[in-house]
């Protein structure tokens, strides 16, 4: 089974992200107005989550979720707000059997944060929270780097 | 962590052991190689077992053949025989090694062959990765396994993955050697659980299925413990979700703010893409995990109020941002305290209301 290392992964995505900033930024007529800027930040935002998707491909839940989210938005402009639920959400479980039980209002807050994982069983899901951690730390990293790099 | 890979590394490459009679195991060679040989980078070794050992940790829990062959690799067998009384294990052990740890075993006639397996597994993983100055600790449930192999002849169940399987071997407990041949040839083609029912507690199928279950949530919850800094000294599971759930939310803001930089600094700046590269990858491996969601989140304020032309851009995305729903929003939309125009207040309001997250998260 390949295992794209994270060294990969922070490559590809960097590569991918520069590309997407490059073509991004060579449209600035008037770069200084506020609604001009926002309007960058967007699409900076998208493209930073776009080229993490796609580096990571069909193979999660996560990035498929937010490839579908982001065509979405680029035909709608509506937020995706559907989530498939497995039929727990909003219900609150109070008693927990034992000590180390998990609580159904903690399974749904991180149902929510991490995309894709809607219809998903707790251990698949802790699986996806953990590989979406680690390519959003990754993410972070990167964007920060090239912040820092920039701002000097 | 680039330490332990290598150690593993090296320790897998050597020459597979011939005292290993299931042929799966030899199978598990390739794989196990595979695993061992992604290149290790400082922050990439246990994330690069993460993205294998999350659905491979999944195999080897169930696989017990594996984990003799993981430790086996490094050891030679003459030294079978060797057994400790008290099980060791370095605090910080690769991930497959743990996940090996984790799998039960089942199975009268395994039970003796598959103790002193295990029990050179153990000798073998402790003194293949055993460094003296690691700390060690002690594996509970695997003091189940320095019993006398004679003990509890009853109480030997097999509890399968996947659900038909799981039917098939309701209430039944199995031959030693059937069990060793059919666990043999169940772990060529499906993974799943041996599990051995413990002193006093309930022996039937869903019991043991819920425990296998719990198990692997454990697993899960200790690999994200891992990869959330600052979450290994808590304990209890409400808690450790708790913080992270803080730090995929602190993640996601942290990603829009360092867009929001982006978009502010880069205007004034033409790129070129090879000064990026090289100074990108000579400090690849510059930041400590640890210290890096404190890092960012005390620099980025001061920057933000420091930045002239930024003051009204932030006033407008303020604005703005509330009109945006998202994933990542809801909570941005909590922050902001919204009436105030002023960039102090703005600022002051955000820096308060993650200084709260924070002040909460140290509580703890």
């Amino acid at each position: 089974m390949k295992n794209p290392s994270s060294s990969s992964v922070k490559s590809r995505f960097t590569r991918r992200f520069l590309r997407a900033l490059i073509k991004i930024n060579r449209q600035k007529p008037s770069s200084s107005s506020s609604r001009e800027i926002f309007l960058r930040y967007r699409r900076i935002r998208i493209a930073a989550d776009k080229a993490m998707a796609c580096v990571i491909g069909s193979r999660r839940a996560w990035s498929r979720a937010v490839l579908r989210r982001i065509k979405n938005q680029k035909r709608k402009r509506l937020a995706d707000s559907l989530r498939r639920s497995n039929g727990i959400h909003g219900m609150k479980k109070m008693v927990a059997k034992e000590e180390d039980e998990i609580s159904y209002e903690q399974e749904n807050e991180l149902r929510k944060l991490v995309p894709g994982v809607g219809a998903m069983d707790l251990c698949s899901m802790l699986d996806e929270t953990a590989h979406y951690v680690m390519c959003l730390a990754t993410q972070v990293q990167v964007m920060r780097k090239i912040v820092d790099f920039y701002s000097t | 962590m680039e330490a332990i890979a290598g150690t593993g590394a090296r320790s897998i490459h050597k020459a597979p052991e011939e005292e290993l009679t299931a042929l799966e195991s030899l199978q598990f060679t390739d794989e196990i190689h595979l695993l061992m040989a992604a290149p290790p980078d400082s922050s990439s070794s246990f994330t690069a077992l993460l993205e294998l050992s999350a659905p491979q940790a999944v195999e080897l829990l169930h696989l017990p053949e594996s984990a003799n062959l993981i430790s086996n690799d490094s050891y030679k067998p003459t030294q079978m025989d060797d057994f400790k009384g008290s099980l060791h294990f370095p605090t910080d052990i690769a991930l497959i090694e743990r996940a090996a740890r984790l799998s039960v075993f089942a199975g009268e006639s395994n039970n003796k062959h598959s103790n002193s397996e295990k029990n050179s597994a153990e000798t073998a993983s402790d003194n293949s990765s055993a460094d003296p100055e690691k700390a060690v600790k002690s594996e509970p449930a695997e003091t189940e396994y320095s019993q006398p192999s004679g003990s509890d002849p009853t109480v030997h169940k097999k509890s399968v993955k996947r659900k038909e399987r799981e039917k098939k071997a309701k209430g039944s407990a199995k031959k030693s050697k059937t069990a060793a041949n059919e666990s043999s040839d169940d772990a060529e083609q499906l993974p799943y659980v041996h599990v051995r029912a413990r002193r006093g507690q309930a022996t039937d199928s869903h019991s043991l299925a819920e425990r296998a279950r719990r198990e692997k949530i454990n697993a899960r919850m200790k690999l994200l413990q891992e990869l959330v800094p600052g979450c290994s000294k808590i304990s209890g599971t409400a808690l450790v979700l708790e913080e992270i759930i803080n730090h995929v939310q602190s993640l996601q803001r942290q990603v829009e703010f360092l867009s929001m930089r982006l978009a502010a600094v880069n205007p004034r700046i033409d790129f070129n893409f090879d000064s990026i590269f090289t100074p990108e990858y000579m400090q690849a491996t510059s930041l400590v995990d640890s210290n890096f969601p404190s890092m960012v989140m005390p620099v980025m304020w001061p920057e933000a109020q420091v930045g002239g032309n930024r003051q009204q851009c932030q006033q407008q995305w303020h604005l703005d941002i509330l009109h945006q729903p998202g994933w990542e929003r809801e909570e941005v939309c909590h922050n902001y305290i919204t009436p105030e125009n002023s960039l102090l207040s703005y600022d002051s309001s955000t820096n308060s209301a993650t200084l709260h997250s924070s002040q909460s998260k140290m509580e703890l």
